[in-house]
């Protein structure tokens, strides 16, 4: 087993001087730790990348460490794929795939011998966020966990629910009324509205951020839900990741043997606009009567095939993306205390530009001021080259932690398997480090005046609009010192219609 | 220094379950000399080690007064110590003390005075404590800790707070375990709490993030409710009040008393030797004098002999909680409770912490009220048996839209459990509930990160080796025992019923 695993993942270990059981020098602070040398090679996707029948393919590494198997298959659908008048499509699609049964059994047979079998089966259509290592944008996915014993007997129900799906009408019905009932949900929790609405602002009114409604789930049916798996599940559209206690040999003949009758199709994948439409620059606020104003504030960003990625990385891990590393969470929450959560981030989205973002959460009486801080540091960080101790730590950071992508051979897996979902260089993970190493100050500035542009920032708030206008001693309101405050109105999820004029 | 280390390989053969599996569970054990304990688990491969270390301290440990003082301690260790994040510690600490006498007066005056004090002395001192707490500020070098395991390649970082235990967690590359040693010895012996009042006013934001959630407030009150005795009675976040009170020299009693060595416990996942990390630990925690013994919490929960009933509403959805009091950690009963709260809720994982239930597909509760009856949007059970005080509780949200009401899940749950009382579960219910279990456990084991939480912290407790006789006794576990639970503890006399509604209007 450690053979195997040694060869596929090529992986070069170095641990010098580790030896020291006695007469160590005396030790008084961090820097007078000398570190035994250690180098790593990540594993190299060609020796996983494996080949199934009909143009299937995969990412598989054999696992020996314990008795047990992982297996996932992704599949190039995901909510922004519904036209407008099939929004929740994808949603009904997450929760019936598997409850709604196959051509031969009754979801709840599946559900009960997996259960039976200690296993698990989930599927998944996603969400609209995804870092680097999940597909997680615009994509499904099928995920398999059993007991190596039950390889067999897992990979046929697997397969059953991926190829035959059947969407009986019983579950299909209670699938669509729990999802309405869900939607009364929709509105509670102040940081899903914040993220909710702050897409909306950026990437105004399209697929990206259409939302179901009552009736929009009333209108779709168990034909639709067999045309939209029809279109898109098929073995060139889908990549699978495996890891566990199996041999790969036997599992690709195991595998081909299942899907031998399974045809392609020719999926048309849906173009995604580049560019957006430009929000007007100022404050935007949603009435909520709570204790906090809950605040994102920023622009779009970019995709991270830009070659800049990795300048912006280093770049955003100073300004406020490395925790209390970074000079936004020191300012608002180490040295003022105003809030729990804060700092920068860009999100990064398959196939069209992410959000910039500065956040935080504080209470109502000093929402301006925190806001106010955070444009600070946007315009610092533009303006002045960042310190040697800043740009050091931060790539320090990227370079010693890189191993972490490579923490379990299932992660792997899934890593890899992202990387050729999305047509990304599959030498990605090998060139990540020369590529972070020649950031330097110039192009972090470069990068800050290229990519954050605080003038032209939507600031969202959702809090109490009375004390938050109101401010506090460091920044006396109204709040429309930080720009037009535009109010915008909730809507009710039933209907998507607004509750009130506000 | 102590050379040899205990090794344990404990092979678990799952002979007449249905998993017919063979696990082992290989943990090194060292403890050092003044009581802390060492712990190992070798993962080849990855260059990375999973460094952890866990207190014997929580939320349970405070009293009326400093509700809140675990976790607000656990924000304090990031604050730098007598040789971490500061460049003239005395000159800092000069300060400091001026600061300290100064908030002093202050919280006498506005806490111990009914009127809350004389505003313009207040105000006073206040203003010299901004001047100083300025004038401190070219001594601080913020977050320094967080800082050098970040450019060490540091991940996971981040430090919790429980009822019954904190952790402080990082995971380096293999060859800086060293440097873990150092700053987590030296916040232990070194510990310094600077910028105690705004680290504060950061907890009291945090308190108001958690408010923010509906339903939260309630749910802060059902367990004030449930635990009307045990220091249960209070979240790990504590009481507003309280987290305004309490003072920076409560703060340093209760560093004293719980962060010594023999109520810690360290934990290693990953590619390393160890006998360089016993090594290590020799030197750094080694150097650490050893406590005073730590008496167990006294206050357990006395019998209800009635039942509770609490009504809310809020901006949250209309759910119902139906709980009971159910024995600690440890008791022969529970086994048979974790086996029942996986057939009334299994499916999509065994779910919270292993402690069985969960809300999916295949459990009774799903499929009664939810899929046959179609009363609920959701319905599932969980067994919570802590280290003094136990909960079983059952959850559900009711279909609105078909007029069903909380009140009309309770009369369905006690149903159920009447019929459990009388007739248990079905064999295939209870096999189902068992195999979940165990390979749950197996799965644990594949996260480095999860197996040094899940072992660090039953070794605080019952010691890890109880993870692996708690599987056997969860096979043992017959119909009679189930029905002999339900009987037990599923009883008016030692309920609680939650009933919160959505105000109109939200």
């Amino acid at each position: 087993m450690r053979a195997t695993m040694r060869r596929n993942f090529a992986l070069v270990v170095v641990l010098g001087c580790l030896g020291l059981t006695a007469g160590f020098a005396q030790v008084e602070k961090p820097s007078d730790l000398k570190y035994p040398a250690l180098k790593y090679e990540p594993p190299d996707p060609k020796a996983c990348r494996t080949s199934f029948a009909n143009g299937l393919r995969g990412y598989v590494q054999e696992d020996h460490s314990l008795p047990v198997v992982n297996l996932s298959a992704t599949i190039n659908y995901g909510h922004p794929y519904d036209s407008k008048d099939k929004v929740g499509l994808g949603q009904l699609l997450g929760a019936t795939l598997i409850k709604g049964g196959t051509k031969s059994k009754p979801g709840n047979v599946i559900e009960e011998r997996i259960d039976f079998l200690g296993g698990s089966l989930n599927f998944t259509v996603s969400e609209r966020t995804f870092t680097p290592s999940t597909v997680n944008d615009r994509t499904s996915t099928l995920s398999l966990f059993v007991l190596s014993k039950d390889l067999d007997e897992g990979l046929g129900l697997f397969f059953d629910v991926l190829m035959n799906p059947e969407f009986r009408e019983d579950p299909f019905k209670l699938a669509r009324a729990r999802l309405i009932e869900g939607l009364r949900q929709a509105n509670d929790q102040p940081s899903t509205v914040l993220t909710r609405e702050y897409e909306r602002l950026l990437y105004g009114d399209g697929p990206l951020t259409w939302e179901p409604t009552r009736k929009s789930y009333d209108g779709l049916t168990a034909a639709d839900l067999k045309a939209v798996h029809a279109r898109f599940f098929y073995p060139k559209n889908i990549i699978l990741a495996a890891a566990g206690d199996f041999s790969k040999a036997d599992l690709v003949k195991k595998v081909n043997k299942i899907i031998g009758p399974w045809e392609n199709g020719k999926a048309v994948i849906p173009a995604f606009a580049k560019t957006f439409p430009e929000v007007e620059p100022g404050v935007y606020f949603i009435q909520k009567k709570i204790n906090q104003g809950y605040i994102s504030l920023g622009h779009l960003g970019i995709e991270d095939t830009n070659p800049d990625y990795y300048a912006v990385q280093v770049m955003n891990f100073i300004l406020g993306g490395g925790s209390f590393t970074s000079r936004i969470t020191t300012k608002v929450r180490s040295d003022e205390g105003l809030a729990y959560n804060t700092g920068s981030r860009f999100s990064y989205r398959w196939g069209f530009p992410g959000t910039l973002s500065g956040y935080v959460q504080t209470k109502s009486a000093t929402v301006g001021y925190a806001i106010s801080l955070i444009l600070k540091e946007f315009e610092r960080i533009r303006q002045e080259p960042v310190s040697d101790g800043e740009l050091a730590t931060a790539v320090d950071y990227y370079l010693e932690s890189f191993s972490d992508s490579f923490s379990s051979p299932m992660t792997t897996m899934g890593n890899f398997a992202a990387l050729d979902m999305q047509g990304k260089p599959m030498d990605y993970y090998k060139t990540y480090r020369d590529k972070i190493r020649l950031v330097t100050k110039d192009r972090v500035l470069e990068v800050a005046k290229k990519y954050l542009h605080p003038e032209k920032a939507a600031i969202l708030i959702v809090g109490d609009w009375e004390p938050c206008n109101k401010g506090g001693d460091q920044f006396p309101g109204p709040l429309d010192k930080l720009g037009q405050v535009h109010r915008i109105s909730l809507r009710d999820p039933m209907t998507g219609e607004d509750i009130k004029a506000q | 220094m102590k050379r040899a280390f205990v090794g344990l390989f404990i092979v678990l053969a799952f002979l007449s379950s249905a998993l017919a599996a063979e696990v082992s569970l290989d943990v090194k054990e060292h403890v050092l000399a003044n009581g802390m304990k060492i712990l190992m688990i070798q993962k080849p491969g990855v260059p990375r080690v999973v460094c952890h270390i866990y207190f014997k301290v929580g939320s349970i440990n405070e009293r009326p007064g400093i509700t809140g003082i675990a976790h607000v301690h656990e924000h304090m260790m990031f604050k730098g110590t007598k040789m971490l994040g500061v460049t003239d510690y005395e000159a800092d600490a000069a300060i400091d003390r001026e600061i300290d006498g100064l908030m002093d007066q202050i919280y006498r005056e506005r806490f111990w005075k009914a009127d809350g004090g004389d505003k313009v002395k207040i105000a006073q001192w206040q203003k010299r404590v901004d001047e100083l707490v300025a004038s401190e500020k070219k001594y601080i070098i913020k977050d320094e800790l967080w800082e050098l395991y970040m450019k060490n390649g540091g991940t996971g970082l981040n430090a919790s707070t429980s009822n019954e235990t904190t952790g402080y967690y990082v995971t380096l590359p293999s060859n800086k375990v060293e440097l873990q040693m150092l700053l987590e010895s030296d916040r232990m012996i070194n510990a310094y709490f600077r910028e105690f009042y705004s680290e504060k006013d950061v907890v009291m934001e945090e308190r108001r993030l958690s408010e923010n959630r509906p339903g939260s407030l309630f749910d802060e009150q059902v367990t004030a409710a449930f635990y009307a005795a045990s220091p249960y009675h209070w979240d790990v976040i504590g009481w507003m009040d309280d987290l305004r009170k309490f003072t920076k020299q409560d703060m340093i009693d209760f560093h004293n008393r719980y962060y010594v060595p023999n109520n810690a416990v360290a934990i290693y996942v990953g590619d390393f030797n160890p006998e360089t990390i016993i090594a290590q630990a020799e030197k750094y925690f080694g150097r650490i004098p050893k406590g005073p013994d730590l008496e167990p919490i006294r206050t357990s929960e006395p019998p209800q002999h009635s039942e509770k009933r609490i009504y809310g509403e809020g901006p949250g959805p209309t759910r119902l909680q139906l709980m009971f009091h159910i024995p600690p950690d440890g008791n022969p009963d529970n086994p048979a409770l974790q086996v029942l709260a996986g057939v009334l809720g299994s499916g999509g994982g065994f779910g919270f912490g292993m402690r069985g239930g969960g809300g999916g597909g295949t459990g009774r509760l799903n499929k009664v009220l939810v899929e046959e009856k179609q009363v609920a949007v959701n319905a599932s059970a969980s067994s919570r048996a802590q280290w003094y005080v136990g909960a079983f509780q059952f959850s559900a949200t009711p279909r609105l839209d078909k007029k069903v009401r909380p009140e009309d899940l309770e009369k369905e749950v006690w149903a159920m459990i009447d019929d459990i009382k009388k007739n248990g579960v079905t064999e295939n219910e209870i096999q189902m509930a068992k195999n979940k279990r165990e390979s749950m456990f197996l799965r644990s084991l594949q996260s480095p990160m999860g197996l040094a939480s899940s072992v660090g912290r039953a070794e605080l407790n019952r010691g890890w080796r109880a993870m692996l006789t708690d599987i056997q006794d969860i096979k043992k576990i017959t119909n009679d025992d189930i029905k002999r639970v339900a009987a037990r503890y599923f009883v008016k006399d030692n309920s609680l019923a939650a009933i919160y509604t959505r105000q109109r209007g939200e």
